[in-house]
């Protein structure tokens, strides 16, 4: 038992091969065909282009034949994932095996919504699929066909240029199969390795050049469908993980100086304020995001109104007074209540509809603030809320006067 | 300019340490400066990142939260849960450099009448240097 570690890395060093029949998305399919046709799974949710227009939604799907229409790897973002799952599993668990094939991000905030017992997992088969990034949706709906043409170079080089979105460009998650996972906490919390996972499949095709995939699976609903798949060939993940990895360093370096430019542009009150200039207040942000969790936002309540006079008051106090008020108090109220498992998808940017670069500013303080919280969202379902869970001896250097080696000691 | 300035801090008080610990500073005749408005709550959990915002946000120039000691909470947890929003609160204000220092977290129980006058005192000497809250000059937020 004391050799853990090892055991983790014999587990999850090899995977299932499969060559890439003719075209990358078909092949993906029909993995899910299959799972479909042998009763292995009884749905699959997967996104689909409106067969009008150049949209893109969820669907759910029984039958297989209507999977062709399917697209597993998207242009763009339309409905975040996990808010999709949500929907689904808000009035309880469902009871038909579904599979459900999202990018590791929206992953990762179903993960965050099962650990509010807002999305239920038992019978969700959660396969995540090797991201190449996502357009930006106002640039993809202006343009979607040359938008689709630069997309396909993305995904065929799976290299993570300028045309994706800024959060895409910093992102280290995009493959399950590289993506740092929280080895510290995985060894401190429970021995139980089953859900120290995020999907329980997972089908990479970075490093596979066009020609093959490779799938690996961390949980036992995940070996169940690898079985069930009876794909024969197996691989070392080694050279898989460092196709990823290469990807990741420059992701890595990218976020590096991502958060120093941000921190640097809307640092401080008067720079902050210039950033949310153009902000009307809409809330769209905060109905997208899949980790704002609250099913009446406590922004949206009534809360927040005052008579006339305490505004005239405001307004002779501050010699002015901006309407919509509260911009602020949404912003960092918000960012105060879920930043810490903002898994950085960027749906808010693309829900706004001024252009704040409201992904960008949230995903630069959610990297911040989980730093200090040790704590990295959606990546392990056995890890607690962070607002949720406590240490004892811990956060001292906030208390004043600090007295961590006094009383504490004793009391705890 | 700045010798004249009389802040405004508004102070979420729990209502079994820190309150009870405030009436004792009063009752022994501590002199306590007179900068704070005391707000009773049942718990420093009670406390929402809302609260303390509105508080930064429409008036106060600074923000104090007191509870029970560690292990003294009379919800048994709640102090720790309140110390990690708290962390949260502050690294935020941090990260977004929004003076951070405004926000002061104590644990202040029932007998520290001394304490409390040391805490209030402390934190309305250095909210008075750091001068008025920038933000309410500003007519955006
Ligand atoms: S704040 Fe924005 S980037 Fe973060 S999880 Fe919510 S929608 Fe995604
Ligand atoms: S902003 Fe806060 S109150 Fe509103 S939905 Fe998000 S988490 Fe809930
Ligand atoms: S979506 Fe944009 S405009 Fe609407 S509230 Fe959010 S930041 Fe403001
Ligand atoms: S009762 Fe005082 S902090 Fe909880």
């Amino acid at each position: 038992m004391n050799s853990t570690g090892k055991e983790k890395k014999e587990k999850t060093a090899t995977g299932k091969i499969l060559s890439v029949e003719g075209d990358l998305r078909k092949t993906i399919k029909g993995l899910l065909k299959k799972l479909l046709k042998n009763n292995t799974l009884d749905a699959v949710l997967v996104p689909m282009k409106a067969p009008e227009t150049e949209s893109y939604a969820w669907v759910l799907l029984e039958d297989e034949t209507l999977l062709d229409a399917a697209d597993p790897l998207p242009p763009v973002m339309t409905v975040q994932g996990g808010r999709a799952l949500d929907s689904i599993t808000k009035q309880g668990d469902v009871y038909l095996k579904i599979g459900a094939l999202m990018r590791p991000c929206e992953i990762r905030a179903a993960v965050e919504l099962y650990k509010l017992n807002q999305v239920k997992l038992e019978h969700i088969h959660l396969i995540s699929i090797d991201c190449p990034g996502a357009l930006p949706l106002k640039e993809y709906m202006d343009n979607p066909i040359k938008s689709k043409e630069n997309f396909e170079k993305i995904v065929q080089k799976g290299d993570k240029n300028e045309a994706l979105r800024p959060v895409c460009q910093i992102c280290q998650h995009f493959s399950l199969l590289s993506s740092p996972s929280t080895e510290e906490t995985k060894a401190s919390s429970s021995p139980d390795t089953e859900n120290h996972s995020a999907a329980d499949l997972h089908i990479g095709f970075f490093g596979g050049n066009g020609k093959k995939l490779c799938l690996t699976a961390s949980t036992s609903k995940g070996k169940d469908l690898l079985e069930k798949l009876e794909l024969s060939q197996d691989d070392s993940l080694e050279y898989w993980k460092a196709a990823g990895e290469k990807i990741r360093q420059s992701a890595l370096k990218n976020r590096e100086s991502f958060n120093k430019e941000w921190q640097e542009k809307i640092g401080g009150i008067e720079n902050f304020t210039t950033a949310l200039d153009a902000c009307i207040n809409c809330h769209n942000c905060m109905r997208v995001c899949p980790v704002c969790y609250c099913q009446q936002c406590y922004f949206d309540s009534k809360i927040l109104e005052n008579s006339p006079e305490t505004y005239l008051q405001r307004a002779q106090e501050r010699g002015s007074l901006r309407f919509p008020l509260d911009t602020l108090l949404f912003h960092l109220g918000r960012m105060s209540h879920m930043v810490l498992s903002c898994v950085s998808c960027g749906a808010c940017e693309d829900a706004c509809p001024m252009s704040v670069p409201v992904s960008q500013i949230f995903s630069m303080v959610g990297d911040q603030t989980q730093k200090s919280f040790q704590y990295v969202p959606g990546t392990d379902r056995n890890v607690p809320l962070p607002l949720q869970s406590f240490l004892k001896d811990e956060f001292c250097e906030v208390e004043i006067p600090c007295e961590c080696d006094q009383s504490l000691l004793g009391k705890a | 300019m700045s010798s004249d300035f009389k802040p405004n801090i508004v102070g979420f008080l729990c209502n079994w340490c820190s309150y009870a610990g405030a009436d004792l500073a009063g009752s022994s005749k501590m002199e306590v400066k007179p900068y704070l408005s005391v707000i009773r709550v049942m718990c420093s959990s009670r406390i929402n990142s809302n609260l303390v915002l509105t508080a930064l946000l429409w008036g106060a120039d600074g923000v104090l939260i007191a509870g029970c000691h560690p292990g003294d909470c009379h919800y048994e947890q709640g102090n720790y849960y309140a110390r990690r929003r708290f962390a949260l609160l502050k690294k935020i204000m941090e990260t977004l450099k929004l003076e951070p220092d405004r926000l002061q977290l104590s644990w202040v129980s029932a007998s520290e009448g001394k304490r409390y006058a040391e805490v209030v005192n402390k934190f309305s000497d250095e909210i008075t240097k750091m001068g008025p809250n920038p933000i309410h000059k500003n007519p955006k937020i």
